[in-house]
């Protein structure tokens, strides 16, 4: 396989088969909180996009040269990802603050929520132990494929986010049963969405 | 086993100690100058970061006030005191602040029929996400008193009847029920004039008829009011008594008159009202105008 393909069926499995809304059901809690208003969610997306990078960029740096050579990585990973995730959030916080005050604005409160992002540890775990969630073997990204990877995630975390809210904002001015307005309605789209989905399982052999 | 927890230690004490080590240099390299005025003004503020005022900090608040895009009144629960000391730091004259209470427009609480059993989270926020909400009538209080719970000032208590109290004298008009209520949007609550002299306890819309079947309390577009006011103040505008505050002079005539008491007297700011609440014409102290008015001829 080349390593083009290769780095395509990474980014396909992340975002689209493997997505982690909508098949792997992380991070509902910010799928369900900020999907009232489309520019919120693009906020968010774009704020997750970001973080994410930076953070499993940095989280594998950490797992390949500190935590694994000193063999404590199978127990400490936890601890250690989310001391370094909330750290470099506040530090991209200050970094933006001074230098892009308009993006610092623009990512506005999503910034510092992301910081305890489920997805965020999800994608940073994902990355020192792949196939953490099949319970597969051990295999070590490259920082190459790590990155692709999370991009993958963060993409397809900001579609499904997107595509939730436009159904939302649909769903608001349409004639819904009274029994079913709110909340058990969003539910509703919400399990559709994930059908969805879940008929690219397989794809590829992912 | 003693080594692997020594490395334990030392791998995350050492990410800990990079990770402060990073954190402080950034903070003093990437320190932002912050305007002296925006640091006075937001020093005036009272600094508890209620939210009352909708931003979300009161530093937030200085930085508007500073650039000009709210005026010096903007701190709700500072009130008059607060705005004098904003507006005489960024050199502005307009500090008028024009007093509001919050009000309930609804008398129905145990009156109110049930359109179905609920037995869950004890939250209005909660329960009107369920087949719009727990009442038959789509407008009126749940009566699971999320305003109380967000009231920073204690001024709203649950009478008998499942309805939130408003005391007038403790309310500090800043607002946070209004939003807090999830029928806030459609003036369950709502902010009026510090001396609003009487209020309409209904906020329906819908077909009188179907109103009354849900709720025994409410207005039932009768236009009683309307004809009998002395000052043109109180019409009915979309089958509801709306008061115009501006023209109400407090005389109590639609009190008197209205058939459902469903508009209560709000007496003044120095009495709290909560003994006056719901009984419209039979509350304690009310003299009916009409009964007055015919007795004399």
């Amino acid at each position: 396989m080349s390593m083009l393909s290769h780095y395509m069926l990474l980014f396909i499995g992340a975002a689209l088969i493997n997505n982690i809304l909508l098949t792997r059901f992380i991070a509902l809690c910010s799928f369900f909180g900020i999907s009232n208003s489309m520019h919120t969610a693009i906020g968010m997306s774009a704020a997750v996009v970001f973080v994410m990078m930076m953070a499993s960029t940095t989280t594998w740096l950490v797992w390949m040269f500190l935590l694994v050579p000193l063999g404590v990585g199978e127990f400490l990973y936890i601890p250690a990802f989310i001391l370094i995730i909330a750290a470099l959030v506040q530090f991209v916080e200050m970094y933006l603050r001074k230098y892009s005050p308009v993006l610092y604005r623009s990512m506005g409160i999503y910034l510092p929520l992301i910081t305890t992002n489920c997805a965020v540890l999800a994608a940073a775990t994902e990355v020192a132990k792949p196939g953490f969630f099949k319970m597969a073997m051990a295999y070590n990204y490259t920082i190459g494929e790590a990155l692709v990877y999370t991009l993958g995630v963060s993409v397809g975390y900001g579609f499904a986010l997107i595509a939730f809210t436009a159904l939302r904002e649909r769903l608001d001015i349409a004639p819904v049963p009274r029994a079913l307005k709110g909340t058990p309605m969003s539910f509703i789209t919400a399990g559709l969405l994930s059908l969805a989905y879940v008929g690219l399982a397989g794809w590829f052999g992912l | 086993m003693l080594v692997s927890i020594l490395k334990a230690v030392g791998a995350l004490a050492s990410l800990g100690v990079i990770a402060a080590a990073m954190l402080a240099v950034a903070a003093r390299k990437f320190h932002v100058e912050v305007d002296p005025l925006v640091e006075s003004v937001a020093s005036a503020l009272p600094g508890a970061n209620c939210g009352a005022c909708g931003n979300p900090s009161c530093f937030a608040v200085a930085e508007a006030i500073v650039a000009g895009t709210l005026p010096a009144t903007a701190c709700v629960a500072g009130g008059q005191s607060v705005a004098e000391v904003v507006a005489g730091l960024i050199g502005s004259n307009s500090c008028e602040v024009v007093a509001v209470i919050s009000v309930r427009h609804c008398g129905g609480g145990s009156n109110a029929v049930r359109a179905y059993e609920y037995g869950g989270i004890q939250s209005c926020n909660g329960v009107s996400r369920m087949a719009g909400g727990p009442l038959v009538c789509t407008t009126g209080c749940i009566g699971f008193g999320d305003c109380l719970r967000a009231c920073p000032f204690g001024a709203i208590e649950m009478d008998a009847r499942g309805l939130p109290v408003i005391d007038v004298v403790k309310c500090t008009g800043c607002g946070i029920c209004v939003r807090e209520c999830p029928r806030g949007q459609i003036s369950l609550l709502e902010l009026l004039p510090d001396a609003a002299p009487v209020v309409v306890r209904c906020c329906a819309h819908d077909k009188p008829k179907a109103r009354k079947a849900g709720c025994s309390m409410c207005c039932i577009a009768c236009k009683k009011c309307e004809k009998e006011c002395p000052a043109d103040a109180i019409h009915v505008t979309d089958l509801l008594a709306v008061v115009d505050y501006e023209k109400c002079t407090g005389c109590g005539t639609c009190v008197s008159v209205c058939p459902q008491n469903c508009i209560d007297v709000l007496v003044s700011t120095t009495v709290s009202s909560a003994s006056a609440d719901g009984l419209g014409k039979d509350a304690p102290g009310f003299v009916s105008v009409v009964a007055t008015a015919s007795v004399s001829e």
